[in-house]
């Protein structure tokens, strides 16, 4: 049995469908038309046939109405409403809970994870307080040291200084010291090296003397004055002294 | 050639009912509900004391953007005690959304056009109501009407248009901007699978590799549908502030 499905928008038939009903596996002939007149022309299979697989998702025909006949039924199936009109039962159910799901938030949902962020949140702020005063504290800490550090830095440069000057004055005594010993050996170095020069110009004095007497005996032929020679040689070694 | 019927506009949008006045359309807006209620109900129930992790975080970070991207934006530290309905709203239209690329759903629930109008019209009656409650019946319809600044002369041209833009023109564009953009995108989705299927099973095999093209397409579109399912929500959301917010400080 063939059964016609004839597509209307509003009272114009869009399409006619053929259907064999008593196929096992549902085939359906799409014949466009452009008017009514095709809703009762003869149906019969043709070779243009175009299966089309049967849809789990089938429009659902608002309104329908079927005239049975021996040999087929015509279903004129309407369009349905506007696709784009919002449907009633649409309508309540997708407000009703949504509705539901407001209540349940406002009353219920958001209050609670509010609380625990609210609660989450004052915790991190008094910890963030508490680190705050921690570091405030830390900070006067560190000053009073810098501080204190400032004050020892003083103090040792002061004992620094003090200690400098005392090592210096140590220094300087001892240099003073030391140079008076070496003046003083060096005095009595200076004194005997003249004493032992004395010594021995004394010597030499004598010794050119007493040639100069034997030479003065036996160039004059007589003794010569022993004081006179003495001062002749002693002023003689004199000049001599102050040429060199 | 390609045996290609695109299926009547009907066919991709009206669902048959799953039991009584129940169909898929109905089922994702009740799932949506239940979801939204169960990721807050969890959420609520893990410890607040220690860094939020898993749901207890998707469920702060949806507050904290609600609060901050939101209210704060819109309506100022006065307008956190909204944040329960934008949070609700913002929900419930982003879990209605999705499923318009989950699989075996397929169909976001407000390309429906009952789900947005549904939503807008209460959103209506809740920054009118929110208007009247803070301003009183006159005061608000006043300020809606005439607008201070204007020069009298212009209210006869204003007074119209404002009445025509605050009472009917809002709540109808704010339904159909969700429903339009959902709808597009489903018949978007719907095209590239109807056009990739056909070129995948073509009786002329040259024309198979081809199928790629439109796979691909189908493969960013859906890709997409997650960035516009959420801007969607968004968009829908701070307008519904926006406008309580200008019903209740009409001097803002």
């Amino acid at each position: 049995m063939l059964t016609a499905i004839v597509t209307r928008s509003g009272e114009a038939a869009v399409s006619v469908r053929l259907v064999d009903t008593d196929s096992t596996t549902p085939t359906e002939v799409v014949v466009s038309a452009e008017n009514e007149e095709l809703m009762t022309m003869s149906a019969e299979p043709t070779s243009d046939d175009v299966p089309i697989e049967d849809s789990a998702e089938v429009p659902v025909a608002a309104e329908s109405r079927a005239l049975t006949a021996e040999t087929g039924t015509v279903e004129v199936v309407d369009a349905g409403p506007n696709p784009i009109a919002p449907e009633g039962k649409e309508l309540m159910w997708t407000f009703g809970p949504f509705l539901i799901f407001l209540i349940l938030m406002r009353y219920f949902l958001f209050p609670r994870l509010r609380k625990g962020m609210d609660s989450r949140y004052e915790s991190i702020r008094s910890n963030h307080d508490g680190a705050d005063a921690a570091k405030a504290d830390a900070r006067a800490e560190v000053a009073k040291y810098d501080s204190a550090l400032v004050g020892v830095r003083a103090e040792a440069s002061q004992r620094i200084d003090a200690a400098r000057q005392t090592l210096d004055q140590e220094r300087q005594r001892a240099i003073a010291e030391a140079n008076a010993r070496i003046a003083a050996k060096k005095a009595e170095a200076e004194a005997a090296a003249n004493a032992e020069r004395a010594a021995a110009q004394a010597q030499v004095s004598a010794a050119v003397t007493s040639v100069t007497s034997t030479l003065a005996s036996l160039a004059l032929g007589k003794t010569a004055d022993a004081g006179v020679v003495s001062q002749a040689v002693s002023e003689a070694m004199q000049n001599a002294g102050s040429r060199s | 050639m390609i045996a290609l019927e695109f299926p009547p506009i009907n066919e991709i949008l009206r669902w048959k009912d799953l039991f009584e006045s129940f169909n898929k359309i109905s089922l994702i807006a009740v799932l949506a509900a239940v979801i939204g209620t169960v990721v807050f109900l969890l959420a609520g129930r893990q410890s607040a004391q220690t860094a939020p992790r898993g749901i207890r975080n998707v469920a702060e970070s949806t507050v904290e953007f609600i609060e901050n991207g939101v209210v704060m934006q819109t309506m100022g530290r006065d307008g956190l005690g909204w944040t329960p309905f934008l949070l609700s709203l913002f929900t419930f239209i982003y879990l209605c959304n999705v499923p318009g690329i989950i699989p075996f759903l397929q169909m976001p629930a407000t390309a429906r056009m009952a789900l947005p109008a549904a939503l807008a019209l209460m959103v209506w009656v809740v920054y009118n109501g929110a208007g009247i409650k803070h301003q009183g019946f006159g005061g608000y319809f006043k300020s809606v009407l005439f607008p201070p600044g204007v020069p009298k002369a212009l209210y006869i041209l204003v007074t119209p248009i404002e009445f025509i833009s605050a009472i009917i023109v809002r709540p109808f564009s704010l339904a159909v901007r969700l429903f339009a953009n959902m709808l597009a995108g489903h018949i978007l989705l719907v095209t590239f699978a109807l056009l990739t299927e056909s070129l995948f099973q073509a009786k002329d095999k040259i024309l198979i590799p081809f199928g790629v093209l439109p796979m691909g397409m189908l493969i960013f579109l859906t890709g997409f549908e997650v960035l516009v399912a959420f801007l969607q929500a968004y968009i829908f959301t701070i307008l519904t502030a926006v406008y309580i917010g200008g019903a209740v400080h009409p001097e803002h």
